[in-house]
């Protein structure tokens, strides 16, 4: 199943800048896997310690938030866009 | 951080308009050996349900939506740009704390202080993860 992630730009150091890459992977679990044995350091900066996806880090598969589908279990198919993105936000208080 | 006067313009606007709230939006651009140049922003509404006059947030939606269209376009994202009603054109501990926390090394956040709705000024910073800091960046509007 080879899919194309879009990776945003604080991440590329890991990913030797490639703004995109693609990955054969069945579902989000796995593509973070594959992803992470390819371009050691990532699953790191998208998972925590228990292995759920950090609470700054959406993933989307094809513009659906996968909160909103099956988590990690979010299956993938080939031709799938997944995007990661980082969650946005401050303020001055 | 090079941006167009009218883009800055659009920044400036955008911030006195949502005063006394925060405002904030998505800076697009190519990034070509280091020289970021603004060619595109993007106001998004800020998502801050409880406290948007202290506060605020792109939501992932918005971005994503964003981001496919620039990529659409050969553009990428660059950084965002936020307001601080009645408050410096500088990053705040809040802003260092969540940029800290996630995925923004490399980042520029241009912030803009607000004064009573009228007076808009804006500042450029890029966020150093080595350092879990804003560093100031260079902003050049032309």
């Amino acid at each position: 199943m080879a899919v194309k992630v879009q990776i945003p730009a604080p991440l590329r150091s890991l990913t030797g800048g490639q703004s995109e890459v693609e990955v054969d992977a069945s579902d989000v679990s796995g593509l973070i896997d594959r992803l992470d044995s390819r371009h050691r350091g990532l699953k790191e900066r998208l998972c925590d310690a228990d292995g759920n996806l950090r609470s700054y880090v959406r993933i989307f598969v094809n513009d659906e938030d996968v909160r909103f589908l099956k988590e990690k279990a979010t299956p993938l198919k080939t031709g799938d866009t997944v995007a990661i993105v980082p969650a946005i936000a401050g303020g001055r208080g | 951080m090079r941006i167009p006067r009218a883009l800055m313009d659009v920044i400036l606007a955008h911030a006195r308009s949502g005063y006394p709230y925060e405002v904030c939006g998505v800076l697009l651009g190519r990034n070509g050996a280091g020289d970021r140049r603004v060619d595109r922003v993007v106001p998004v509404v800020n998502r801050e349900q409880d406290s948007p006059q202290v506060r605020y947030e792109i939501a992932p939606e918005d971005l994503v939506r964003v981001q496919r269209d620039g990529r659409d376009e050969g553009r990428e994202i660059l950084g965002y740009y936020h307001s601080h009603p009645d408050h410096p054109a500088r990053p705040s501990e809040t802003d260092r704390r969540i940029a800290a926390e996630g995925l923004s090394d490399g980042v520029v956040h241009v912030v803009v202080g607000v004064e009573g709705g009228k007076r808009a000024a804006p500042s450029a910073w890029v966020f150093r993860d080595r350092a879990a800091a804003f560093e100031p960046e260079p902003l050049d509007i032309e």
